[in-house]
């Protein structure tokens, strides 16, 4: 590939590997996740280890709690603020576990270790039932189908008395585990450590991996995580299933260390305090419970023990207290302070100069998400359809957006989709890629027929996908956002070479929300392109864009298609873009297909030119109308 | 068997106007500022206990009128002020869920302070109005006038949202907040007017409702409950379908309770509520939302 292709012009100087760097490894300075998690973990062996050398059985006890609540907070931080599911029966989870630990080996004699695993069954079961509507609801209607779930559980103990002692509840002897073992300390102490401790591992192990990925974009955008393959209806129950697992542990837990439960211990006021906890802490920050758990639960029952009924109005203000001065939590707060202290002078440019040649090259190795050999660039017509389009019709209501279209796209090549606004571009386009069903015809995709096919099932045969609106992540780095090209399911994992992740380190890890429009829709072009998909549908990716993006996003459109074997179906209001590019265009206006072609023949074609009058000179259009 | 029904009936769709209200109320502030305010349910219960505590035992019809307005009146202005609370310190209600907690820390304070001043115990207040009989059933009236106050506060805000300025303006705020911002609409004190209005529904309807509302501490969050259901059977943001989805879940529980017991009701409710979501996520009336991409 000559030098430049499938790059930006944008700061093309390279950078120099900063931000990790000069940060003392962890990022002690603006408290990165890496330093995070050596924080929680310290405070929770300090805590934990203090009074229990020191002998104190009342602080050793509450630590105790404390660090359990911290770990269900952990997860429901995983829950909420990663894969953004509302749940509010983390409490209920917590509950089933201790409960079910409880009436195995406390009213029924089991052996403490069978009691547990029971209990920790129990509460993956709940998980699962919990996320059974995550499937059809999202946000708030989730956040009260839980909360319902999370009242209905205590009453349900209290219905079923002759199993669960009702309000009596049950008293389970742990004595075994408060002996000391190692000098003062006792098994159960260390348990909780090491169960608190890899909550937090756990959590940051999920953030740094494929799958926390896919959660994360299943969660704020179902449809950009179906368009790169990804089923975001697994990736809840995932997350369900992975916080009910965990919370679960945290529960069973509980009962050792309280040595009784009640219902009363599960109202809803718990699950609350678990979703509480995690917020004020700050929420999506990995040490956040922590601090939760201790504003929330430690100043009302511990400080004020001495005013037990103002405990909960304490509680009560305390919550409502952060959250008006400090709405992002107190971690949240914290690190917002740091950063903008900071990292305000490192505004460190995306290079697309070494993004390109790292993409060019990682197309190069790979096998390619098509079948079959590599196409040059120009569209044969003896070349194999990768799209075929059977007389399809889409309407809402009485206005055509697909009516009657038949359409080819051919392997190799630029296929040029343009028509006056609302002429059916983009429903065309959400029809081959399986968001919109056709009411009428047939779409093939690879050969193979779309219907009955999920938007990540046309994924996975080899079509990826860009939006109106890009749909890069904020909460993601710019790197991860670009990691989720290789995490798609159609190829094999990938990684970036050695070389360009240490030489450009310094722009990869930054968040994405410091983007511009402009960077935003090239690295998504390159995440699709790294993604193996062998067929691209581009909707409007010149948008917004500079003319200077223009043009280089342009070449790199070109580029993908001759150097990286891509087929681009590509729709675009910009003519001149649609002309330098494509190698054949169709004409949609009011939902029918009125030609399709060479650019040669639909530039002599007069019925189209009186669509476009003018439109070789946009800005002269634009001025008149104004 | 006809008398249990009938009970059923009028004690449910009594119990289903007051859920309608509460619906009325989430969905007014639902709709200007994508907030769903928590605290609604010891709202009702603060203005139930401000009857009990403000009437005398033998109070008069006109006094009963006054004092209405007087619990109105301050129930509108501390719940403008909670939202005026609530809103300050954010950017974004869609991204931040700050206000989530600060809504349901402002429930929590109100039940506590109920629980300091009056004891975890329900309080009863006073009514000027016997009891009728519906169906044979002896009702409390409390029932009857609490249906009339949905009716009224129905067309009251149907006539408010289509012909004033004010009211026009709040529901721009529901088609598109962006837009709303952008045109120049005054957005922060719209949402708080429209959190007083929630208020005075609540403080009206709490006041009306006294004597068949549970006045205790911790029972704020089972009316949110039902009122959320309500609100989402009909489909959120829509007042037609917090009129209807009300009386729904008022039956369903009555019956519940009747067929299976008082503990099994918000298993029931929460089935109900499950069910709706999963075959109509949108409610009866709602509009399926908008394309994503």
């Amino acid at each position: 590939m000559s030098n430049g292709s499938l790059t930006g012009g944008r700061g093309a100087s390279a950078p120099v590997s900063q931000s990790l760097k000069d940060n003392g490894g962890l990022g002690w300075r603006t408290l990165e996740e890496p330093a995070q998690l050596v924080l929680a973990v310290a405070v929770v062996v300090a805590c934990l280890g203090l009074p229990a050398l020191a002998g104190n059985v009342y602080w050793l006890h509450i630590a105790q709690l404390c660090c359990l609540y911290a770990s269900a907070a952990v997860f429901q931080n995983l829950l909420v603020s990663d894969a953004n599911q509302i749940s509010f029966g983390q409490g209920a989870v917590f509950g089933v576990a201790a409960y079910s630990f409880g009436m195995a080996s406390g009213l029924n004699g089991l052996p403490l270790a069978a009691g547990a695993g029971l209990g920790i069954c129990a509460a993956v079961l709940v998980g699962l039932v919990l996320a059974g509507p995550s499937l059809r609801v999202q946000g708030y209607y989730l956040g009260f189908v839980t909360i319902a779930a999370a009242m209905v559980f205590p009453e349900m103990l209290m219905a079923f008395n002759e199993y669960t002692n009702g309000i009596i509840g049950i008293g389970v002897d742990a004595g075994a585990l408060r002996r000391p073992i190692v000098g003062r300390i006792d098994l159960l102490t260390i348990v909780v450590a090491v169960t608190t401790s890899a909550a937090f591992l756990v959590h940051r192990r999920v953030r740094l991996s494929r799958l926390g990925r896919m959660m994360v974009v299943s969660g704020i955008s179902p449809e950009g995580a179906a368009s790169l393959g990804f089923r975001p209806g697994r990736m809840r129950f995932a997350a369900f299933v992975i916080a009910a697992f965990f919370t679960g542990i945290a529960g069973v837990i509980y009962v050792p260390v309280i040595e009784f439960v009640s219902p009363h211990s599960f109202a809803f006021e718990f699950s609350a305090f678990l979703f509480f906890a995690m917020i004020v802490g700050g929420q999506g920050r990995l040490i956040g419970p922590l601090f939760g758990v201790a504003v929330l639960y430690i100043v009302p029952n511990v400080l004020l023990v001495d005013l037990a009924q103002y405990r909960l109005i304490v509680y009560g203000f305390m919550a409502l207290g952060v959250m008006l001065l400090f709405p992002d939590g107190i971690a949240g707060s914290i690190i917002r302070l740091l950063t903008r202290s900071s990292a305000r002078s490192a505004n460190v440019a995306v290079d697309f100069h070494a993004l390109g040649a790292e993409v060019e090259q990682q197309l190069r190795t790979s096998s390619g998400g098509g079948n079959g050999t590599r196409a040059g660039t120009q569209t044969d017509a003896e070349a194999p359809e990768l799209v075929r389009l059977h007389n399809v019709v889409r309407f809402y209501g009485s206005v055509a957006a697909l009516d009657d279209v038949s359409l080819a796209i051919r392997r190799g090549g630029v296929h040029g989709l343009v028509g006056p606004n609302g002429s059916g571009k983009t429903t065309l386009l959400n029809a081959i890629s399986g968001f919109v069903r056709p009411q009428g015809g047939s779409i093939t995709v690879f050969g193979r027929p779309t219907a009955g096919r999920t938007v990540a099932d046309v994924a996975r045969l080899g079509v990826g996908r860009t939006f109106q609106a890009p749909r890069i992540y904020d909460r993601l780095t710019t790197a991860e956002n670009l990691q989720l090209g290789f995490d798609a399911p159609a190829r094999a994992p990938g990684r970036w070479s050695a070389a360009f992740a240490e030489a450009n380190a310094g722009w990869l890890h930054r968040e994405a929300a410091s983007l511009t429009h402009g960077q935003r829709r090239l690295i998504e072009l390159y995440r699709v392109a790294l993604s193996d998909a062998e067929l691209l549908l581009l909707d409007e990716p010149a948008a917004g864009l500079s003319p200077d993006e223009r043009v280089v996003l342009g070449r790199l459109v070109r580029q993908l298609c001759s150097e990286g074997g891509k087929t681009i179906l590509i729709v675009e209001h910009d003519l001149n873009l649609v002309w330098a590019v494509a190698d054949r265009i169709s004409v949609l206006e009011s939902g029918r297909l009125i030609a399709d072609g060479t650019p040669d023949d639909i530039r002599g074609n007069p019925h189209i030119e009186r669509l476009f009058t003018g439109s070789d000179d946009e800005a002269e259009v634009s001025d008149a109308q104004r | 068997m006809a008398y249990e029904l009938a009970i059923i009936f009028v004690r449910g769709l009594g119990l289903g106007a007051i859920y309608s209200l509460i619906a009325l109320s989430f969905n007014v502030v639902y709709m200007s500022s994508g907030i769903l305010n928590f605290a609604q349910g010891n709202i009702l219960v603060l203005a139930g206990l401000l009857a009990a505590l403000l009437s005398p035992p033998e109070v008069s019809v006109s006094l009963w009128l006054v004092l209405m307005l007087v619990v109105g009146c301050m129930l509108t202005l501390a719940v403008a002020a909670q939202g005026a609370m609530t809103l300050a310190p954010l950017r974004s209600s869609t991204e931040q869920h700050s206000w989530l907690v600060s809504t349901m820390a402002v429930s929590v304070i109100i039940g506590a302070s109920i629980l300091i001043v009056q004891g975890p115990f329900a309080v009863t207040a006073p009514y000027p109005f016997p009891g009728v009989r519906i169906l044979g059933v002896r009702t409390p009236f409390a029932y009857l006038a609490v249906t009339a106050l949905l009716v009224l506060c129905f067309v009251a805000l149907q006539l408010f949202l289509r012909r004033t300025r004010t009211g026009v303006a709040i529901s721009a705020l529901a088609q598109d907040l962006e837009l709303a911002r952008a045109t120049g609409l005054r957005v922060r004190l719209l949402q708080v007017v429209s959190f007083g209005i929630s208020g005075a529904i609540l403080g009206v309807t709490g006041f009306v409702a006294a004597p068949v509302i549970s006045i205790a501490p911790d029972s704020g969050i089972s009316y949110i409950l039902s009122g959320f259901i309500a609100a989402v059977i009909g489909g959120m943001g829509n007042l037609y379908g917090a009129l209807v989805g009300g009386p729904i879940v008022g039956v369903m529980a009555m019956s519940s309770a009747y067929l299976f017991g008082g503990e099994f009701q918000n298993l029931v409710l929460l089935t109900l509520l499950v069910a709706v979501l999963m075959v109509r996520p949108q409610g009866l009336f709602g509009r399926m939302s908008t394309r994503h991409v």
